[in-house]
């Protein structure tokens, strides 16, 4: 099978297969791994350009690291995901002020038919602003694991602390969310039972 | 709004769409940070690397099997020496050998009564 339909193959493997030099493992690993980090970059930043250039400067260390990666070191994603966190931190501290929520750009979602390309743009749009209402560890905490799906000790290790923690975290982000979004229940299209 | 909704929102969100170009510039700098083919080696563990270095040490292992090969027969000859090799606690203390100084008749009751030739009856 062509390395760049692989889904089956290890991340760790493909990185020695990238040190090694093998062209088809660099596709590999940008097919499989940019869309997790620019996901996860755009979810906590809010902001596409932003996004873009976390996910950049995410993959690059990844290039870098990969000949002197250790095989026994924390999971490839796993450690991708710890520097995009750290980089959103970075530009998160950076700001002055945060985004202004009503220029948040969502990127278009392909979705069937105008009307439900719109109503999903607005609930991406409405979404993103309840995230950035977040504090930013429970933001971190609430992407990770509800829209990246990791489990809570691999999110514990990426943001380095215990899952005790991340459940906290989770917890108190998803309540907030939903508060968050309430009042827009019925512009986004949801029922009273829904 | 309920957990279900919520939670299909979410899920709803999870891969955005990329923006144009970011895939290939990212594959770009992939490929222009990649080691040329055979241009270094394999990632190894902690473990390999520490033993690589310990073994390169001591001259490969080539030098591990020299090292190994000397270690058993020192541990031999301590345990069994050979008689013309000096006792290794005379030389640390700078004599050459022991001389008894004692002799069993000195110690006995009898020892100065057969030094002297005496006859203890008489």
């Amino acid at each position: 099978m062509p390395l760049d339909q692989d889904t089956e193959t290890d991340d760790a493997a493909l990185l020695a297969r990238y040190a090694l030099g093998d062209a088809a493992a660099t596709r590999t690993l940008t097919l499989r791994l940019t869309p997790r980090v620019f996901g996860h970059a755009f979810r906590v930043l809010g902001d596409s350009a932003e996004a873009e250039d976390v996910a950049q400067e995410a993959m690059l260390r990844l290039w870098k690291i990969a000949p002197k990666w250790e095989a026994d070191r924390a999971r490839v994603s796993t450690w991708l995901y710890r520097v995009t966190a750290n980089l959103c931190t970075d530009r998160l501290r950076k700001r002055r002020g945060g985004p202004v929520l009503d220029n948040i750009a969502e990127p278009a979602d392909p979705a069937p038919g105008v009307e439900g390309q719109m109503q999903t743009r607005a609930r991406m749009d409405a979404l993103t602003a309840a995230l950035q209402s977040l504090p930013e560890r429970q933001r971190q905490a609430v992407v990770l694991r509800h829209i990246e799906g990791l489990a809570n000790p691999e999110i514990a290790d990426i943001l380095d602390v215990g899952v005790e923690a991340v459940e906290s975290l989770t917890a108190r982000g998803k309540r907030a969310l939903k508060a968050a979004l309430a009042p827009q229940k019925q512009a986004l299209g949801y029922s009273d039972d829904s | 709004m309920t957990d279900a909704a919520l939670e299909a929102l979410l899920q709803d969100a999870r891969r955005p769409q990329l923006p144009d170009g970011l895939m290939s510039r990212v594959l770009d700098a992939g490929l222009a940070a990649q080691p040329a083919p055979g241009g270094t080696s394999a990632p190894v563990s902690r473990w390999q690397r520490l033993t690589g270095a310990m073994t390169g040490a001591i001259g490969g292992w080539q030098g591990l099997g020299g090292l190994v090969a000397a270690t058993c027969a020192g541990f031999w000859i301590g345990i069994n020496p050979p008689q013309y090799l000096p006792d290794v606690a005379l030389s640390l203390l700078g004599a050459d050998a022991v001389f008894e100084t004692t002799d069993t008749a000195e110690v006995t009751a009898y020892g100065w009564v057969v030094d002297e030739g005496n006859d203890i009856d008489g």
